[in-house]
């Protein structure tokens, strides 16, 4: 039977009247899907070899949906990492809102042991292709981002549900007044190409404003600080379309940028005066 | 009757998504090329799913939509666009009668006749009782996608749940799969079918009252959550690959102003139709990570190789099936173009020579790790202490341009002297962009 995607059965009403009767129905086109992707060497670190092994035994009649032999995917990050093995046992401390004590390789050598800490989330960079513990180590006042590969071992730490609410909202509180924003106006001229521009900013959190009387549009995005490289990147990747318009640091950084880049082709008065910074920060994280 | 065509919601709900807010409702419905009166029940009908869909939506009429759909990464386990996918209208009493059948067949197996009681008895009253052949061709609807199965024995026969993929593991194994079925979803493609199955995954662990162990604990960075608007299309394009036959649509160029025609009869829209109407023999389907835009390639007779944006197909429809043999040839060309297309460029290949200057201070080379995390088949050729030289060969410089471009000054294009040239132009531009100091203006 052909995939449709907009089966009857996933219709809306259903769905909801299912969910008030406690009932779920799965299609064979859902099946199909976890078929194939159980292919993906991936899942040989989400399950134990009893798990994959009902699973197989569960959908070995599934019909298999040929996907990698007829969609082509271009310029991905390699894909080194797509499970951990830690993600087990992390989803479980950070489900049951556990404290944790982590020993970790940190990035320049060396060992941190047993800091405990308060893990929130596990993040997944699409760009860098790799898993982050997000925790925060209460006594240092800090938020951590901690690669899963660096983590040498993990141990679950008693809390009381009431700490565990009180760490969260704060971890909510601390998250939100850290955002920062910036407006990057798109350059009429490019305005044809308005559809590219804002797919390349629809991994943001963003609002669009529209003026009319000068066919312009504005891109005011919300952001965390540690994030700022990354767009930066991204500014740079959509050249002379888009121009910063609010965000000092931004605009300061790219006019570095700009003059740095130029000083490497022979051209401004900088040629001697690469002192690395913006570099660093290019493909930086807090890990 | 026509089979539904969701184009109008998914150009809809992608202008929306893209733009977040930015038209009025006429300039809206200008830019889609629907009248606003369209615009206003086609908004109304979206929101009616949606917060049927996500229970949790305020139901405040005066809040924007765009505001409802907007991105918020902490908040982002839940597909927002999802819901676009459970948009297939049907009769109010088709539903009840589905959900009740459905809903029957959870505790036990059941007889047709079975569930013709268990309708009468709980299907309301404005509703009309189902006879057996409303019943069985439900059954049969609902065995055909998977659903249920008949059972093994006599008649009459006895209909259960296919739920093996949850009946067969153990509590702390469904958490497992659930996580799993996330992780998938949210970083393969196509996700759809993951996210849907993720729906029902969820509402499994709800029966076992463990919600508490969803906790939804994953977040994935930099990811393109508008592009399952275009899994739209996919599985028909997919389909018409397997089968080696011709897909006809109505295609509207993303340079266009407006992004599709009603099919209406409404002479008003004809005449402003500015799509082209496409024969195409489809070969390959592309998604491009650096945007999260999905391609088709395929071939016309009039033109040969062509591209074409997923996002502007409309009215796509199957059409006759060519000779395996042409078919072959066609993918092969097309393969054999498309080698060295660094997204989809079939121009002619060109040899970039780059030098990247490695980070000074920094402890770890992070250049060098994302060039060799990003720069596909390209190659580092020498290195030294301050560089290194990356080449590879691609058709045009077009796609790779904004790749290099976004390194800044740690990337300095030497070969060719064209593509040196442009980058240095375009950086007197940017710079001429922040050359004062930045100028506030009063709104």
């Amino acid at each position: 039977m052909t995939m449709n995607l907009f089966e009857k059965i996933f219709n809306y009403q259903i769905m909801s009247r299912l969910e008030e009767s406690g009932a779920f129905a799965v299609t064979s086109h859902e099946r199909s899907w976890l078929r194939a992707m159980l292919d993906h060497p991936a899942a040989a670190d989400a399950f134990t070899p009893e798990t994959m092994a009902k699973l197989a035994a569960v959908l070995q009649a599934e019909a298999d949906i040929d996907i990698a032999e007829h969609v082509m995917e271009k310029a991905s990050s390699v894909e080194r990492q797509v499970y951990h093995p830690l993600l087990r046992p992390l989803r479980r401390i950070i489900a049951e809102r556990q404290g944790s004590r982590i020993s970790y390789r940190l990035k320049h050598g060396g060992m941190q042991h047993e800091q405990s800490g308060f893990p929130y989330k596990l993040e997944y960079s699409m760009v860098k292709r790799e898993w982050y513990l997000l925790w925060y180590h209460p006594r240092r006042h800090m938020f951590m981002s901690t690669r899963l590969r660096n983590i040498a071992d993990v141990q679950q730490e008693e809390i009381s549900p009431a700490r565990a609410e009180e760490l969260l909202s704060k971890i909510a509180a601390i998250i939100d007044s850290r955002k920062e924003h910036a407006v990057i106006e798109v350059i009429r001229i490019y305005n044809r190409e308005l559809s590219r521009i804002m797919y390349a900013f629809s991994c943001f959190e963003k609002e669009v404003e529209y003026f009319d009387d000068t066919d312009t549009y504005r891109i005011r995005l919300t952001f965390m600080g540690d994030e700022c490289e990354y767009i930066l990147s991204k500014i740079r990747f959509l050249g002379k379309r888009v121009r910063i318009i609010e965000g000092e640091k931004l605009q300061r950084r790219m006019r570095e940028s700009a003059a740095k880049t130029l000083a490497r082709y022979g051209i401004g008065e900088e040629h001697d005066q690469l002192n690395g910074e913006e570099q660093r920060v290019i493909f930086d994280s807090s890990s | 009757m026509a089979k539904e065509s969701f184009d109008k919601e998914i150009q809809f709900l992608r202008m929306l998504v893209l733009t977040s807010g930015a038209y009025s409702r006429q300039q809206f419905a200008q830019r889609l090329g629907i009248s606003v009166h369209t615009f206003d029940k086609t908004i109304r009908r979206l929101k009616e799913i949606a917060h049927t869909v996500y229970q949790q939506l305020p139901h405040d009429q005066g809040q924007e939509f765009a505001e409802t759909l907007r991105f918020n990464y902490y908040e982002s386990a839940d597909p927002m666009l999802l819901f676009l996918f459970r948009a297939k209208s049907l009769k109010e009493s088709e539903s009840y009668r589905l959900s009740v059948i459905l809903a029957a067949l959870q505790e036990q197996a059941k007889t047709a006749m079975e569930l013709i009681d268990a309708c009468s008895s709980q299907l309301p009253e404005e509703y009309p009782l189902p006879d057996e052949k409303t019943i069985r061709s439900d059954l049969k609807y609902l065995e055909d996608i998977g659903v249920i199965r008949k059972m093994k024995g006599g008649r009459p026969y006895r209909y259960s749940m296919r739920h093996d993929i949850v009946n067969e593991l153990t509590d702390d194994e469904l958490i497992d799969l659930y996580d799993f079925v996330d992780v998938m979803a949210n970083t393969q493609v196509p996700s759809v079918q993951g996210y849907i199955l993720r729906d029902n995954l969820k509402q499994a662990l709800k029966l076992k009252e463990m919600d508490a162990s969803m906790a939804e604990p994953f977040l994935y960075k930099y990811h393109y959550y508008s592009r399952i608007l275009d899994e739209a299309h996919l599985y028909t394009l997919l389909q018409a690959i397997r089968e080696r036959r011709k897909l006809s649509f109505l295609y509207f160029s993303p340079k266009a102003r407006k992004k599709y025609a009603s099919q209406n009869t409404n002479p008003l829209f004809q005449r402003e139709t500015q799509g082209k109407q496409e024969s195409v023999l489809p070969l390959k389907v592309v998604y491009d990570h650096q945007y999260g835009r999905w391609y088709l390639l395929g071939h016309t007779s009039r033109l040969g190789l062509m591209k074409y944006r997923m996002e502007g197909l409309t009215q796509v429809q199957a059409g006759e099936a060519v000779p395996e043999e042409l078919f072959t040839r066609k993918l092969q060309e097309l393969e054999e173009r498309t080698r060295h297309s660094w997204l989809v460029d079939t121009g002619h290949p060109v040899r970039v020579r780059a030098r990247f200057y490695n980070p000074e201070g920094a402890r770890t080379n992070f250049i060098k790790e994302r060039v060799l995390l990003q720069g596909q088949w390209g190659r580092i050729v020498e290195e030294n202490n301050d560089s290194f030289l990356y080449e590879i060969t691609v058709n045009g410089m077009m796609e790779i341009k904004p790749w290099l471009r976004s390194f800044g000054s740690s990337c300095e294009v030497l070969k060719p002297l064209k593509l040196r040239q442009e980058l240095i132009d375009e950086w007197k531009e940017i710079q001429s962009y922040y050359d004062d100091e930045p100028v506030r203006e009063d709104f």
